[in-house]
């Protein structure tokens, strides 16, 4: 009797408590992340996870026997193409992310002084300049293949015989195919720079420019005074950005040299997938994996301690 | 006067630079437009030709009524826009709840998520090949749509709060004063307000999934699932050089649908995309 007696009464609680309870979990923020939480496990961490766990095991992409062994991370970092690899790598991010800022910036620059100055056409050039940020990255392989190519069809080379100058190897050669996959590379991606440095020179307060003027500063003084310091911030950010973006740039390379010629333009993130899906390595391949997880995060953190304190900035 | 005549110096300067700048810009997609309008003899005539003699749509005919070009496309599209449906979905209640609660931990929580942008697809897909085979869900644009929807999400959370954000919080405490529920309110209230910021997310993302190659060409090996991107490359591996001119259509046609996409909706992706860099 008196179990009964508690039991209608914990369900009469239980009733009076039903709407509060979803109430209560409507208003805890974490209900509302568990979509995200959910997916973020199960394709983010899970797999990273398993990454780590698959560069400490011989496993292969068609068995399934597996077993724990240090041997693959030993035979990758003895592997002596891996310092090719990652010497080729470091050419191409770092000339891909100085030549995309630059540029970039260089138009953000001559955007905001031809608004200033009331010039026709700037909203049209950048437009022009952002078009080619959402061609797809094979796409842009392959139209600048077109370009580069010896065959009759290249642009370049043919116009370069029409001025009685001799074509250039442009992607047969080991030197020159890695130029080729930077022009490329910042074909595309100056766009990405070339905004964000926009929305930054906008943010300058123009009062700055007015006191350097009546000081008698020069437009390269102002450039290195203020405009520049003004944009650390910017910059920082954006170099983490585009190094990750560049370190993982897969698809405008195989659809440009697929790597070539030799292993000239074979960077790291192709080498990975090359290992895992063209020799089913996968213990190999999660070394490589984890390799470019580190040296993103070390590089990241790197920009990141360049970052100004808030506290001096605002 | 001194003054006058230096800025006009800067003004012809300015516009010299723009016409350079815009030429690199431009000249890969008039040459790939001009390859595509050519005939197979007039490609091999090179840059002489850079406006064909006899110009011919017969390129984008041979490709256009191939049915199986016309279901690479289709494939792109469905894949591109379920998957960017797909990241609203599971992004919209965490943008909500970054933008109306305070908790202790959300920045932090934020720049977790924003942190996840910055692994490449190569990484995981290494070890999401084999689960998707055991699971059954290679060759279906299931699986790749679940994995655009993660690939999505960090950026699509960031992207709808800021569109919350700039909602004023009166409707929805209204809506709560005459006892709607938060979720509700959410639903009812937020979300039809935040549409247009909704509506940027989503074609940004769409344009996005437009491009993705590794996805699809790792986890769809029957050539009827194949998206856009995928074909083309495949495409350019099967052509020689008597072909380039059909080779640079499809690629016009590929790129075309993201280059239009952008152009009616360029104001609110850069607004986007400047918002988030700003605040990034």
């Amino acid at each position: 009797m008196p179990t009964t007696t508690a039991a209608a009464m914990g369900a009469a609680q239980r009733r009076v408590a039903g709407p509060s309870l979803a109430r209560r979990i409507e208003a805890n923020p974490f209900t509302w992340l568990v979509p995200v939480a959910v997916m973020l496990g199960v394709f983010y961490l899970y797999p990273i996870l398993d990454v780590f766990r698959l560069g400490l095991t011989n496993a292969s992409l068609v068995g399934s026997d597996e077993r724990y062994t240090i041997v693959t991370l030993q035979a990758m970092f003895e592997n002596p193409a891996l310092l090719d690899i990652l010497k080729t790598t470091a050419v191409f991010t770092i000339a891909s992310v100085v030549g995309q800022q630059a540029f970039g910036l260089a138009i953000a620059l001559l955007v905001m002084r031809g608004e200033r100055r009331k010039l026709k056409g700037m909203v049209a050039l950048r437009t022009l300049v952002l078009v080619a940020w959402v061609i797809p990255g094979i796409a842009n392989g392959l139209i600048w293949q077109m370009l580069f190519s010896e065959a009759p069809f290249g642009a370049i080379n043919s116009v370069l015989r029409m001025m009685h100058v001799s074509p250039v190897a442009w992607l047969s050669d080991p030197n020159i195919a890695m130029l080729s996959a930077v022009i490329s590379n910042v074909w595309r991606g100056t766009a990405f720079s070339m905004i964000v440095f926009y929305a930054a020179l906008k943010a300058i307060d123009p009062t700055l420019y007015e006191a350097a003027s009546v000081d008698g500063a020069g437009h390269l003084q102002k450039l290195r005074f203020i405009t520049l310091p003004q944009l650390r911030a910017a910059i920082l950010v954006n170099s983490i950005l585009v190094t990750i973006q560049t370190l993982n740039t897969f698809d405008a390379i195989i659809s440009l040299t697929g790597g070539g010629p030799g292993r000239a333009t074979e960077v790291l993130s192709l080498f990975t997938f090359n290992t895992v899906f063209r020799n089913y390595d996968l213990a190999g391949g999660s070394v490589l994996s984890v390799l470019m997880l580190v040296i993103s995060l070390v590089l990241a953190l790197f920009y990141a301690s360049f970052m100004p304190r808030r506290e001096v900035s605002e | 006067m001194t003054h006058e005549a230096r800025e006009k110096w800067g003004d012809a300067l300015t516009y010299l630079s723009a016409i350079v700048i815009a030429a690199f810009f431009l000249t890969p997609l008039a040459w790939l437009l001009s390859l595509s309008l050519r005939t197979r003899q007039e490609v091999f005539l090179g840059a002489s030709r850079f406006i064909p003699k006899r110009p011919t749509l017969d390129n984008f005919a041979q490709i256009l009524s191939d049915p199986t070009f016309l279901l690479y496309l289709w494939n792109g599209l469905k894949l591109s826009a379920l998957g960017g449906l797909g990241c609203l979905l599971v992004a919209a209640p965490a943008a909500y709840a970054f933008s109306r609660f305070w908790f202790s931990g959300k920045s932090a929580l934020m720049m977790t998520i924003l942190a996840f942008q910055m692994i490449s697809p190569l990484v995981i897909l290494v070890p999401l090949y084999r689960y998707m085979s055991r699971l059954g869900l290679l060759n279906s644009h299931f699986g790749v749509t679940m994995v655009y929807i993660a690939i999505g999400v960090p950026m699509c959370t960031w992207l709808v709060k800021s569109a919350i954000d700039n909602i004023p919080k009166s409707l929805e405490e209204a809506a709560a004063i005459d006892g709607c529920s938060r979720f509700g309110t959410f639903w009812r209230i937020t979300l039809p307000l935040a549409a247009p910021g909704l509506a940027s997310a989503f074609i940004l993302i769409v344009i996005l999934n437009w491009s993705q190659f590794l996805i699809p060409f790792l986890l769809l090996n029957k050539d009827a699932q194949l998206p856009i991107s995928v074909a083309i490359f495949n495409f350019a591996g099967t052509s020689n050089a008597s072909s380039t001119q059909v080779l640079a259509a499809a690629c016009l046609v590929a790129v075309v649908p993201a280059i239009i996409a952008f152009l009616l909706l360029q104001r609110m992706i850069v607004g986007a995309l400047t918002a988030g860099a700003v605040k990034g």
